[in-house]
């Protein structure tokens, strides 16, 4: 129903030259990220790492990633945040 | 480490419910406060297209890349000029629902109604909130005359907001506020620091609207416990009980 834009996927990771990626879904797409997975791979032999926790929005960026060598997080479902101090 | 942010577009095209035109022009609803998630935002133009017999209103809220984009957490100052009615283009009620929460200082509410991109409509009512909403006016009852406060802070670079919670302390000096760091806040943990009267939140504001039933305590958010003493006094639906 929404669309898995691969495409902008594989083009980001090629012009970053990321060899680690750390993918993060919205609870109703992470069915897919096999299929990502394996585009991914496939594509660009870039390593997949599967963020398995919560995805509420830009707000919510796994934290630890560099740590573990990822060099692009691909988030799906949101765009850019932009954050405020303190609220509104 | 770089980031890329991919906006999941809906890949059919949005459809309005038939009946919504009767509906919107039955109960002269003339301005109409347009909002779509982003998934549908790059749809939109097509779907003001389909309601040019009407006022649209759009705005940039908060924390938003687009005018007429909608997060869950824009439930403060949605700064929308006078409007019959809301729309909301999208599935699901997480995202609405904002706009039914922005307005609970509001005297009145104006209805929500949504637009699911499949052509289904429905009218979102506060019927559904009514009980958080009590709820959450007994939290800002309770902050008021708690002495012990527990503030929760997450760590997500997007949501926390340590140093702006620290003016609490100069708002209310006869109050000891105690500091707690959490990723994801786990709600499971809450009961072991029994010596807390009151949590404030400090991460995404649906958390204490939305979870006031995982705080035994109460819970209320930072901007309100910034301003509770005029949120109890004021004329609104939130003190309308």
């Amino acid at each position: 129903m929404y669309k898995l834009e691969l495409e902008k996927a594989l083009e980001k990771i090629k012009e970053v030259n990321a060899k680690t990626v750390c993918i993060q879904l919205p609870d109703g797409m992470k069915p897919r990220a096999n299929e990502i997975e394996e585009a991914i791979k496939k594509d660009t032999g870039a390593k997949v790492l599967i963020w398995l926790g919560s995805n509420f929005g830009a707000c919510d960026i796994p934290l630890g990633l560099d740590r573990l060598g990822v060099d692009l997080l691909i988030s799906w479902g949101h765009v850019k945040f932009c954050k405020t101090e303190g609220w509104p | 480490m770089k980031t890329l942010f991919l906006e999941a577009p809906y890949e059919k095209k949005i459809k309005l419910d038939s009946k919504l035109i009767d509906y919107l022009k039955n109960n002269k609803f003339q301005r109409l406060g347009l909002f779509a998630s982003i998934q549908f935002m790059d749809q939109l133009e097509q779907v003001k297209e389909l309601l040019k017999d009407f006022t649209l209103i759009t705005t940039k809220v908060p924390r938003t890349m687009h005018e007429s984009q909608l997060l869950g957490c824009n439930t403060y100052a949605l700064n929308v000029e006078e409007v019959d009615c809301y729309l909301y283009i999208g599935d699901g009620n997480f995202h609405p629902l904002a706009l039914v929460l922005g307005q609970k200082d509001n005297k009145e509410l104006k209805e929500v109604i949504c637009n699911d991109p499949r052509g289904e409509m429905k009218i979102l009512t506060v019927a559904g909130i009514k009980t958080s909403l009590k709820k959450y006016r007994g939290s800002l009852m309770k902050f008021f005359t708690s002495k012990n406060i527990g503030v929760i802070i997450t760590i997500k670079p997007g949501q926390e907001q340590f140093r702006p919670s620290l003016a609490l302390e100069n708002k209310y000096p006869d109050k000891k506020f105690y500091y707690f760091i959490d990723n994801n806040i786990s709600f499971n943990q809450l009961e072991n620091f029994p010596f807390i009267d009151t949590w404030v939140n400090t991460a995404c504001p649906r958390i204490g609207f939305d979870d006031q039933e995982m705080f035994r305590r109460g819970v209320i958010n930072l901007t309100d416990a910034m301003i509770a003493e005029k949120l109890l006094t004021q004329e609104s639906y939130l003190n309308q009980g």
